[in-house]
């Protein structure tokens, strides 16, 4: 029983720290969405009105499926949209990398201005681990449910 | 399914909100509005009371630059600042460039000179060190 518990504090704690990290993300955005809007800019991938307007959207939603995760609430979306974002945050990464675009992530704000290209992905695939684990955990906790 | 319609629903009013409280901040044309951007036709036109500022990396500015440039770049920034505001005064325009029409390094030190130095007049130059090289040919 011990076991259990201590097996659903630590899940518990990688939802805390995982949901944490995407609103507090969300939130240094969210306060200066014009760089942010350059930051997506800077990826050559999508028209500047796009960019702009990702650059006021994205920041919420990270933070509304931050708080899913902490909160318990609309989990699954929470974590699908966290699962999607994160993929295509690695993917616009290599892609720019690939292309030889030097560029700023913008994913934490100024704090990360200065982070290489590996520190980046480092983090981005760290996060899509976790969030893989916390599916996993959903998973295995469904299936058990069923055959109880 | 459902949960993520929802969530990406909630977002959108508080994203939008922001749009509508920064919306004299941002251009949705371009990246740089254009009162901060100048030809270089018009650069030119300033002739003496423009400082030309360098944002490309110190290789480049050294392999050649636009003829009194001063070097400014993000990599150096708190070690170049206090050179270039000793040549700065308060009549003069700043136009900074970078690479090419694509690079973003003129926009941010732009940005950084009117945020953080303070400095007023301080501009961008349309087509960036690739419209310099045209205009020669």
């Amino acid at each position: 029983m011990a076991q259990i518990e201590k097996v659903k504090f630590v899940w518990r704690i990688v939802e805390l720290v995982v949901g944490g990290i995407f609103i507090y993300a969300g939130a240094i955005k969210a306060l200066d969405p014009i760089r942010f809007a350059s930051d997506i800019d800077n990826y050559k991938m999508l028209p500047w009105m796009i960019a702009a307007g990702l650059a006021f959207y994205l920041p919420w939603l990270e933070i509304f499926s931050g708080l899913a995760l902490i909160l318990r609430r609309f989990y699954l979306g929470g974590l699908s949209i966290l699962t999607a974002l994160v993929c295509v945050f690695t993917a616009a990464t290599i892609a720019a990398k690939v292309r030889g675009l030097d560029i700023t992530c913008g994913c934490f704000g100024h704090a990360s201005q200065n982070w290489s290209f590996s520190g980046h992905l480092a983090l981005d695939l760290t996060l899509l681990a976790a969030l893989l684990a916390l599916y996993f955990k959903v998973g295995s906790g469904n299936r058990l449910r069923i055959a109880v | 399914m459902r949960q993520a319609f929802i969530l990406a629903a909630l977002a959108l009013l508080p994203g939008m909100g922001e749009a509508i409280y920064f919306h004299d901040k941002v251009s949705w044309q371009s990246p740089i509005p254009a009162s901060e951007m100048v030809t270089l036709t018009q650069a030119r036109a300033w002739d003496k009371n423009t400082i030309w500022v360098d944002a490309r990396p110190d290789a480049e500015f050294e392999r050649e630059h636009i003829p009194g440039a001063v070097l400014l770049n993000e990599d150096r920034w708190n070690e170049l600042l206090p050179r270039f505001l000793t040549m700065w005064s308060p009549e003069k325009r700043v136009v900074v460039y970078c690479s090419s029409q694509s690079c973003n390094a003129s926009r941010e030190v732009a940005r950084r000179l009117r945020d953080e130095a303070q400095l007023k007049n301080v501009f961008v130059l349309q087509g960036d060190w690739e419209e310099w090289l045209k205009s020669r040919k």
